[in-house]
């Protein structure tokens, strides 16, 4: 039976996953969660979400590591082997993270203009084109040190540990910041207060908060 | 070690239905989490469909935010 792994639990919490259809594969010292999959299945968005429903389900009643998806085995055999070799450092991961949350902060421009795509009109000289190309970098320039900025303010609004926090500035050009936070339930209400009133002083960002979350961005494979 | 093929006009379709903190948690489903091995699991010829497919997706929402949609 193909198997598509969701989660990582400690071998105790491995039940955690009997009512959501999960197949339990058990190594010593973590045990992993995995559905049964159809190999010639085609994944797309739905599958996706249904991936981070089924992590989220777990991840409500244990402490868990998530998958990335898209981890496929033809058998338990083939997953257990696997899940012997890291066994060690899952189950380290796991004590250090296991009952923490991940916090998704998105910082968004306002400003419909940042997203401007670049001029598909013909510049009327090759001054003009290379005017233009200047205008971009600088503009693309402020936008980097402006998002600096704002990940300097939410540092100080989280006043959490530097290791609990990884960001990315501009990321794409509608986002400024896309920042993670690894967080405990009982901080998420004062947190997500403070970046609510942090918001509020921000003219040219709307900043979203989602989660909590199983702990994607901290959970990490060598 | 299997690999899923993706759905990518599925992506592309879908996508542009998708707003900016949706990106946000399929960026996590994609590219973080732990894995089991070092490979990436969604490939062809040496080609990450996925992150071709989350691309797609980003491309789409951004040109709905330039349409004037709401973040």
């Amino acid at each position: 039976m193909t198997l598509l792994l969701r989660a990582i639990v400690a071998p105790d919490d491995a039940a955690a996953g009997d009512d959501l259809g999960l197949a339990t594969v058990s190594a010593v010292a973590v045990a992993a969660l995995a559905s049964p999959w159809d190999k010639a299945r085609i994944a797309g968005e739905p599958e996706l979400l249904d991936h981070h429903r089924i992590i989220q389900s777990v991840f409500e009643r244990v402490p868990c590591l998530p998958a990335r998806f898209g981890s496929v085995f033809p058998d338990e055999d083939a997953l257990h082997s696997r899940l012997a070799e890291r066994e060690v450092d899952f189950a380290s991961q796991l004590a250090r993270l296991g009952h923490r949350c991940e916090l998704a902060i998105t910082c968004a421009w306002r400003d419909k203009g940042v997203n401007s795509p670049v001029s598909i009109v013909p510049a009327s000289s090759g001054r003009a084109y290379l005017e233009r190309g200047l205008q971009r970098t600088r503009s693309d320039r402020e936008r980097e040190v402006r998002a600096e900025a704002i990940v300097a303010r939410l540092l100080s609004e989280l006043a959490t540990e530097p290791s609990f926090v990884r960001h990315r500035t501009c990321p794409r050009p509608a986002v400024a910041v896309s920042m993670s936070a690894l967080v405990t339930r009982d901080e998420i209400g004062g947190i997500s207060s403070r970046l609510e009133r942090l918001g509020a002083q921000l003219p040219d960002v709307t900043i979203v908060v989602q989660g909590p979350w199983a702990p994607y961005t901290f959970a990490v494979s060598e | 070690m299997a690999r899923i093929p993706l759905r990518r006009d599925a992506m592309t379709r879908e996508g542009a239905t998708l707003d900016v903190p949706l990106v946000e948690l399929v960026d996590r489903l994609l590219n973080r989490g732990v894995v089991l091995t070092g490979e990436l699991t969604i490939s062809v010829a040496g080609v990450d469909l996925i992150y071709l497919g989350l691309s797609v997706v980003v491309s789409s929402v951004d040109t709905i935010r330039r349409a004037g949609a709401e973040v």
